[in-house]
């Protein structure tokens, strides 16, 4: 049998990241910039393996890649699996596109740092937490991949530990996450305990509706709704994505939509099958318009630019929240067909669109900061003078993220008003009063921060490093803003297929 | 109720003790190496948990003995188990670093005084 190196691509997304986090670190001790070189080659490895099996996926269809016996017994344990299917490509894109982003404009912002290889290794040790959470098909695999996020994750936002609240922010994430991943065992324990196994493929068949089985359920949904920020629990968001350091910032946020992913995955997959799905997806759009609004009402009264796009940030995973939930609110009705298959064609879309504006946001709000050592929206003003490329960026970023027409913002949110209007006209309308305040928020900041006389604030533009980090993101954006159609038709509508088909066994 | 049934449950009785005791502690102390002992304190009820659920009766431990492979006991919650300690040492560690610098840099570790973030 000769080895098919398509065949093996999700171990590879894996093992590259893992590898060359430690690879880094050791090739720095010899030379700054070879250990930049070897962090890149790390991320674009990644970044190429994942584009090879999205390709496979996208024309051969999923597959299951295994470890250990290739059988499916309940005695077989030596076997864990790997679920190569079109949402882990929707979800690995996703991932790939803004590590690689903001693996490049790191090297812009960290040049002055003297132990920037620390950053890199735990950048990368993210990126293997993150890929392996949406990848992996077994409920004792995702616990460790969870913790492997959770820790590197928290290392990173503490990385400027010479600022107290970047520790203080890491200390608020880390407990968090901390406890929230005993609770994941807790509940895997619960249905360890039931049926005996852990893969995704088999508790589905097996899930019924036990009580025990309903707080499994409910312990994962709070914990992977609070690690997705969603409101209650979003409180440690804005301070975590507030005092990371600034390459790093899109990168926590991406941990959040991977959890997001990781909760989509579980309540489809794993409880779709037993549970009654029309309360649940009621209770994930109660969430979601919470989200929305708590969200959206909390970037109004932040004067910090980036605890404002935090807040945004919250508010746009609401959106995710309530599309998808209504999605799963009409799982197997008439409904589905009528309405519900289009949410979730908008929820999904808005979730890369939102990984991948939301970054650029966040980076052209770093550059920012980096350049003028300014956070308080009160004291920057005139900018675009001096930097109007960063400008450009922020301006794709900020209509994107308002879903100004014709931005690619707009076309997944449109999805969403169609959508959830026929579930429930009251919920369309919240969400179209959610983007109309988030649009005015995006106007002040503009008009605040870059537009006015020169204040003198800055003395130009970011690198050319920082900036091609940004561009970028801003060519995926306006990608995704010129090819709507494309983007559901070949990403978003396999990936839908691959979550509502349930779990390749 | 037999005496074998109470004794049974007893490990279970425990998890639940130990893992509220944890909750309770995290929730309601200010002082951070307390909140830490309290999720080292979920940390060993969860990992409880789990290593009785793994018990079967008149089965045999995971080991290749003459015994038949069909009786012996799944060892997947063992592993689990092994797995969670270490990932509790990496956690734990990785927190009491963060309340070390919070110590520097705030002069305290009372939650009442670590609230810079807000501001």
């Amino acid at each position: 049998m000769s080895f098919d190196i398509m065949l093996h691509t999700p171990t590879f997304i894996l093992a590259m990241p893992l590898l060359f986090a430690f690879l880094t670190i050791l090739v720095s001790k010899f030379s700054k910039k070879f250990g930049e070189m070897t962090f890149l080659l790390g991320l674009l490895l990644t970044g190429f393996f994942v584009f090879l099996m999205s390709y496979r996926i996208f024309t051969d269809g999923g597959w299951i890649y295994t470890f250990g016996a290739e059988e499916v017994t309940t005695r077989n344990f030596f076997r864990i699996t790997f679920i190569a299917d079109g949402f882990a490509a929707l979800a690995t894109i996703t991932i790939a596109i803004t590590a690689i982003a903001a693996g490049i404009y790191s090297f812009g912002y960290l040049e002055k740092e003297m132990s920037s290889d620390k950053f890199y290794t735990l950048f990368l040790l993210t990126l293997g937490g993150v890929n392996g959470m949406v990848l992996t098909g077994d409920l004792f695999n995702l616990f460790v991949w969870f913790e492997v996020t959770s820790v590197a994750s928290c290392a990173l936002v503490a990385y400027e530990n010479y600022r107290g609240r970047s520790v203080e922010a890491a200390l608020k994430y880390m407990v968090l996450s901390t406890v929230g991943g005993l609770v994941v065992l807790f509940s895997i324990g619960l249905l360890y305990g039931q049926y005996g196994v852990l893969n995704y493929a088999l508790l589905s068949g097996s899930i019924s509706r036990t009580f025990l089985d309903k707080l499994a359920l409910a312990l994962l949904l709070v914990i992977f709704a609070m690690k997705a920020s969603s409101v209650p629990m979003h409180m440690w968001a804005p301070d975590a994505y507030g005092e990371a350091p600034g390459p790093a910032t899109p990168f926590i946020a991406i941990t959040s939509l991977g959890s997001l992913f990781v909760l989509f995955r579980l309540l489809f997959g794993v409880f779709g099958v037993g549970i009654d799905t029309a309360a649940i997806g009621a209770i994930l759009v109660i969430l979601g318009v919470l989200s929305m609004f708590v969200g959206v009402t909390m970037a109004l009264v932040q004067n910090d630019l980036k605890r404002l796009i935090a807040y945004l940030s919250v508010s746009q995973m609401g959106y995710m929240m309530m599309a998808v939930g209504v999605g799963l609110a009409t799982l197997n009705t008439v409904e589905y067909q009528n309405f519900g298959e289009l949410a979730m064609k908008g929820g999904l879309f808005h979730m890369i669109n939102d990984g991948v504006y939301k970054a650029l946001l966040f980076l052209s709000a770093v550059a920012v900061i980096h350049k003028t050592d300014l956070r308080s929206l009160n004291d920057l003003g005139g900018l675009a003078h001096k930097m109007p490329y960063t400008t450009m960026f922020f301006l794709v970023g900020a209509l994107s993220i308002a879903g100004i027409p014709p931005m690619s913002g707009f076309s997944s949110k449109l999805l969403i008003y169609q959508s959830v209007y026929l579930y429930n006209p009251i919920l369309a309308v919240i969400a179209l009063v959610v983007s109309i305040i988030t649009f005015a928020i995006m106007g002040k900041v503009f008009f605040n921060a870059f537009l006015g006389p020169d204040q003198g604030l800055t003395d130009g533009e970011v690198s050319n490093v920082m900036l091609s980090g940004m561009a970028i993101l801003t060519a995926v954006v306006i990608l995704f803003t010129l090819f709507p159609n494309l983007v559901v038709s070949e990403i978003v509508t396999p990936a839908i297929e691959a979550l509502t088909g349930g779990v390749l066994p | 109720m037999t005496l074998e049934s109470i004794l049974m449950t007893l490990p279970y009785i425990t998890v639940v003790v130990l893992f509220s005791l944890g909750l309770f502690t995290v929730l309601f102390k200010k002082n951070l190496i307390k909140i830490i002992m309290g999720i080292a304190l979920m940390q060993n009820g969860a990992n409880l948990f789990l290593v009785s659920l793994a018990y079967r009766r008149g089965e045999y431990a995971p080991i290749f003995t003459s015994a038949e492979s069909t009786d012996m006991v799944m060892p997947t919650a063992h592993a689990l188990t092994l797995t969670s300690i270490v990932i509790g040492v990496a956690t734990t560690a990785l927190l009491l670093s963060f309340v070390i610098m919070i110590k520097r840099h705030y002069g305290s570790i009372n939650t009442d005084d670590v609230r810079r973030c807000k501001e």
